[in-house]
């Protein structure tokens, strides 16, 4: 019988014995152990298993012996070379799956990557910024009931001047000041032009925005360009008055620049309104004060108010010419320029920047 | 026009500082351009609108804040000499010149002026002359009449002609330039020749001198156009032609020679005597009727006011309610004629800033234009597919142009190019027939600041008339131009070079933005693009544009270094074309056979005709056809390359057999060989 314990007994302490270098390990927890070491040591550890728990093992030698024990001690043997063989194999689970952890946790720490490197995608383009003006523009009046019109750059007198009351010996009227073809015919030098076509196309009551480009022969400056854009309003119905005028421009600057906004309207002159004025809005820099950061504010130049168009109420020959009743009915029209107040937005120095087309101004807006 | 403060407050005394008149004529109507400070005066610089010439002096100004803010204005005290028609003076010319007077002063003496004028001047900017040239120029100032004084001893036969000047005629003017007049000019003329050109610039031979003893003060009242036209002519502006432009006050043409007159009489010492008037035709003031003006005020205005008050603000502006209810309007006003105006001057008079704001109620809903909402889809993909926006002038250089075919949807044969009369920027002479000469300076503008990988696109209207005489057709077109490498974001590395088909890449996918049927490439040769590497883009069948890589010539001349790829699309063709639906069909029941050909053929043979000898052949069980990839070069012989294409064989009634498959595949096999010669691998 005490043949059997030795045996068990010496089946304990080889086990003992050569498990030790793993033990020793499981200890520090792997501690510095390099990933592939690691895996080399996972490798060993099943080879290991099969050869203290396996087929061939002292153990499953020592089960064999059961059967073979006088039937008084073989409960008490068996028990205790069941709890050895339970002993051996949980020793091994344990280091197996703390190795195995060691090993994810070295894998996870392998494909740690730096977050901050940039996503992969291609280069993102731009709009134009007066693509960008425009459509706020226009999204602003389409949801105060505007229709978006546009129509011919290349017109004839009777649209460019005629209709919009303009003199025949008004300077405007010049070859000085206006664009011809060599037909004869006029570059557009409003948007004004729009106002005349789709009043004579839709009659009143009207409500349309027309945004496009317009020409006037200006040398090419930091201000002027021969080309630029204008936005025309229209509005023609019963009882428009001034006030509507005020309201409706008014409103659009205050969404364009913030509610605080406030606007100025100065008599003026146009031959195709009566009577006309000029507005101005409060400068979005400064908020009207004219100091920006201690200083006289850059962008009003001091004033506070910043110039932007022109308006007033549609005069009677105009409606008159195109079909409409002006005892009957009244309307507002106003007008702007586009690239002053793209400038004005962005802080721009030369318009010409607009035209020239140099990704280093185009692609700075968005 | 420089307006003095001091000045202005001796004519009426506003009761303001410097800041709140400067905010008061703003508010009027007159535009404070500048101000500065001089001495103890404040100058103000205001821009008068071009039909208030009544505003271009310290009276009209005056005038105008006499009515806003209801102060009497203080004319100084002006003798009232009547003239009398006399032989001196002879108007050749009436529909030129209006009113001509002639005074004349005898016995001056010719000197400096006293501190006060010199001051007064100074202020204006205007600098002393002599005493009888800076009283011209006070009254000037003063009344808004401009006016010229001759040495009435240096005038042949001392008597005055107005005429048009004749042919060869020519003048030295008070600047000592020679001036060669025209048949156009109106003149002033002696019993010989021109002594001034009428209401832009005395000439010097004329003009009163320290020797001059007697003087003849012209004050005159000439056509507005005559004037702008001469001074156009002449390319001479000054501060008589500038106010004679926007009209002066004929009737105030009397009291403007009294007043000068007699300060030139005190300064010089001298005697007034004869003074000649010529005013063939009388003014007739002008009347404008308008029964309920109040009503036509709340109309315009929103404003309910009595017309009491209303009349009462035109009377400040010298406008008064006659008898029968017209409103006559004074001669200094060039500007009125309707009710309209009345309600205007009435507006400006009681305050814009009083007028409410108001929203007009509600109509219609509001619309974009019908083909908006497509452009911005289009544009929004571009830019997210790394394409900026350009955008050109509408001129180019018909030079240049010249080298670039046009959009062939541009329409009939017989079209031709819309040219500019004399053009402002050099070469700029031709509304663009096309996009690309445009995209092309871009590329240079570009290139000269060393940006080599670019992506652009544009959407503009081109023009083209045609022999009809016709307004001319404004199509708007999309172009596109890329150039250099693949740009990534956030990282400095460039990518791959760009080629043809990355620009071909970007026409399907704005083509696909569009909502168009697919856009069909075929091979053509474009005037502006390398011979086989150029397409004619199709829609529906129809041309509608082109693409391709731009041709060496082109590209020498801008002396590009690096391949450049260019494409241009008649973008209102394309977005006349319905949008396509999107349709459903059911999903497959049965799963399919895919099987891969590689065939070597000819380069001449597309990739096209393959797919759609494969597509249109009637092959049994065929569901698609696609391509995989192309190979030349290494192992191929040079005229031909490998293609390879996958087909999807699927039944909608069962699930195919490999046996059956094979078979119809061998069918497919056997057709490419015999139709495109192509041997498979
Ligand atoms: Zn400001």
């Amino acid at each position: 019988m005490s043949e059997e314990k030795d045996q068990l007994d010496s089946i304990k302490e080889s086990f003992e014995s050569e498990f030790d270098r793993f033990s020793g390990l499981l200890k520090d927890g792997f501690k510095g152990m390099k990933l592939t070491a690691a895996e080399k040591l996972s490798k060993e550890l099943s080879d290991f298993r099969v050869k203290h728990t396996g087929k061939k093992s002292p153990i499953s030698g020592a089960m064999k012996l059961i059967g073979k024990v006088a039937p008084e001690k073989r409960a008490d043997f068996g028990k205790s070379v069941q709890g050895i063989r339970s002993k051996i194999e949980g020793r091994i689970d344990e280091a197996e799956s703390s190795l195995n952890r060691y090993i994810e946790s070295s894998k996870t720490e392998s494909e740690r990557i730096d977050v901050t490197l940039p996503g992969r995608r291609h280069q993102k383009g731009h709009l134009h910024p007066m693509t960008i003006l425009r459509q706020k523009i226009e999204d602003i009046f389409v949801s105060m009931g505007y229709a978006i019109e546009d129509d011919r750059e290349i017109e004839t007198d009777y649209y460019n001047f005629d209709a919009l009351n303009i003199p025949k010996d008004h300077p405007a009227r010049d070859s000085k000041d206006t664009f011809y073809t060599t037909d004869g015919l006029a570059l557009r030098s409003q948007t004004s032009t729009v106002q005349i076509r789709a009043m004579e196309r839709r009659g009143a009551p009207i409500r349309i925005i027309a945004p496009g480009r317009v020409y006037r022969r200006d040398t090419p400056d930091q201000t002027h360009t021969p080309m630029f854009h204008q936005i025309e309003g229209l509005c023609v119905d019963k009882d428009i008055t001034m006030a509507h005028l005020k309201g409706t421009v008014s409103e659009w600057l205050r969404r364009m620049y913030g509610r605080e906004t406030k606007t100025r309207f100065r008599p003026s002159y146009f031959p195709f309104t009566e009577p006309s004025a000029e507005f101005d809005f409060s400068c979005f820099k400064c908020s009207g004060t004219g100091e920006f950061e201690g200083d006289k504010c850059g962008t009003c130049r001091g004033s506070g108010w910043i110039e932007l168009g022109g308006c007033g109420m549609v005069h009677p020959n105009v409606l008159e010419g195109c079909g409409i009743d002006h005892k009957v009915y009244s309307g507002f029209a106003f007008g702007f320029g586009l690239e002053r107040m793209c400038a004005l937005m962005y802080n721009l120095d030369d318009i010409r920047l607009m035209f020239e087309n140099d990704v280093r101004f185009l692609r700075q807006f968005y | 026009m420089l307006i003095s403060y001091k000045w202005l407050n001796e004519l009426v005394s506003t009761g303001l500082d410097a800041e709140e008149l400067s905010e008061k004529l703003t508010l009027i109507g007159l535009e404070i351009d500048g101000i500065h400070a001089k001495d103890d005066d404040t100058i103000f610089d205001i821009e008068v609108t071009s039909n208030r010439g009544d505003c271009l002096s310290h009276l009209g100004v005056a005038r105008e804040l006499s009515a806003a803010l209801a102060k009497p204005i203080n004319i100084p005290e002006i003798p009232s000499d009547s003239p009398s028609e006399t032989s001196r003076v002879v108007i050749e010319d009436p529909k030129d010149c209006y009113r001509f007077t002639a005074r004349i002063i005898e016995g001056v003496k010719v000197g400096p002026s006293p501190d006060w004028l010199v001051r007064k001047l100074d202020a204006v900017g205007e600098r002393s002359i002599n005493n009888i040239a800076d009283i011209t120029n006070y009254v000037m100032h003063e009344l808004g009449q401009p006016m010229h004084a001759f040495d009435l001893d240096k005038l042949k036969e001392q008597r005055i002609v107005v005429r048009k000047a004749r042919k060869g005629e020519s003048i030295k003017t008070l600047d000592e330039e020679d001036r060669k007049l025209d048949v156009s000019v109106l003149a002033i003329c002696d019993a010989e020749s021109p002594v001034a050109v009428a209401g832009v610039m005395g000439g010097l031979d004329s003009g009163v001198t320290e020797e001059t003893k007697n003087v003849l003060l012209e004050v005159a009242c000439f056509d507005r156009d005559s004037i702008r036209s001469t001074s156009s002519r002449l390319n001479l502006s000054t501060e008589a032609s500038y106010r004679f432009e926007r009209g002066v006050d004929i009737e105030g043409v009397v009291r403007a020679s009294n007043r000068a007159a007699s300060l030139i009489a005190e300064l010089t010492n001298g005697t007034l005597t004869e003074f000649s008037d010529v005013y063939p035709k009388r003014h007739k003031p002008v009347s404008i009727s308008a029964p309920d003006l109040a009503a036509e005020f709340e109309r315009l205005s929103g404003i309910a006011l009595s017309i009491e008050k209303i009349d009462g603000s035109l009377e400040g502006l010298g406008i008064h309610k006659d008898s029968d209810g017209a409103y006559r309007i004074p001669s200094w006003r060039h500007d009125m004629s309707i009710p309209e105006d009345l309600v205007e001057e009435a507006a400006r008079m009681h305050g814009y800033e009083k007028i409410g704001e108001e929203l007009p109620r509600a109509s219609s809903a509001g619309e974009y234009h019908s083909l908006e909402p497509r452009k911005r889809r289009l544009r929004e993909v571009l830019a997210s597919n790394g394409f900026d926006e350009a955008m050109s002038y509408s001129f180019v250089d018909a030079q240049k142009a010249g080298a670039f075919a046009k959009v062939k949807a541009m329409g009939a044969e017989n079209e031709r190019e819309v040219r500019i009369k004399d053009p402002i920027i050099e070469g700029a002479d031709l509304m663009r027939p096309s996009l690309v000469s445009g995209l092309i300076d871009a590329v240079q503008t570009n290139f000269n600041h060393k940006a080599l990988d670019l992506s652009l696109f544009e959407i503009g209207k081109a023009f083209a008339t045609d022999d009809a005489g016709a307004p001319p057709l404004e199509r708007e077109l999309l172009g596109f131009v890329i150039t250099g490498r693949e740009a990534h974001a956030n990282t400095a590395l460039r990518g791959r070079e760009m080629d043809f088909f990355d620009l071909k890449g970007a026409i399907e996918t704005a083509g696909d933005s569009l909502g168009t049927p697919a856009l069909v490439f075929r091979a053509a040769e474009i005037e502006h693009l390398q011979k086989g590497q150029s397409a004619e883009i199709l829609l529906n069948g129809q041309p509608v544009g082109s693409a391709g890589k731009l041709s060496a010539e082109i590209a020498n001349t801008y002396k590009f270094k690096q391949p450049v790829y260019i494409a241009e699309l008649d973008l209102t063709a394309i977005l006349e074309t319905d949008e396509t639906a999107a349709t459903y069909s059911p999903l497959d029941v049965f799963p399919s056979i895919t099987r891969d050909i590689s065939l070597v053929v000819s380069d001449e043979v597309s990739l096209d005709q393959i797919l759609r000898t494969v597509s249109g052949g009637g092959f049994k069980n065929l569901d698609s056809v696609s391509y995989v990839d192309t190979y030349s070069g290494k192992g191929m012989e040079s005229g031909e390359r490998s293609i390879t294409i996958r087909i999807e064989y699927r039944s909608g009634a069962r699930t195919l057999t490999d046996d059956e498959v094979d078979m119809a595949h061998e069918d497919v096999r056997n057709t490419l060989k015999s139709k495109l010669n192509a041997a498979l691998r």
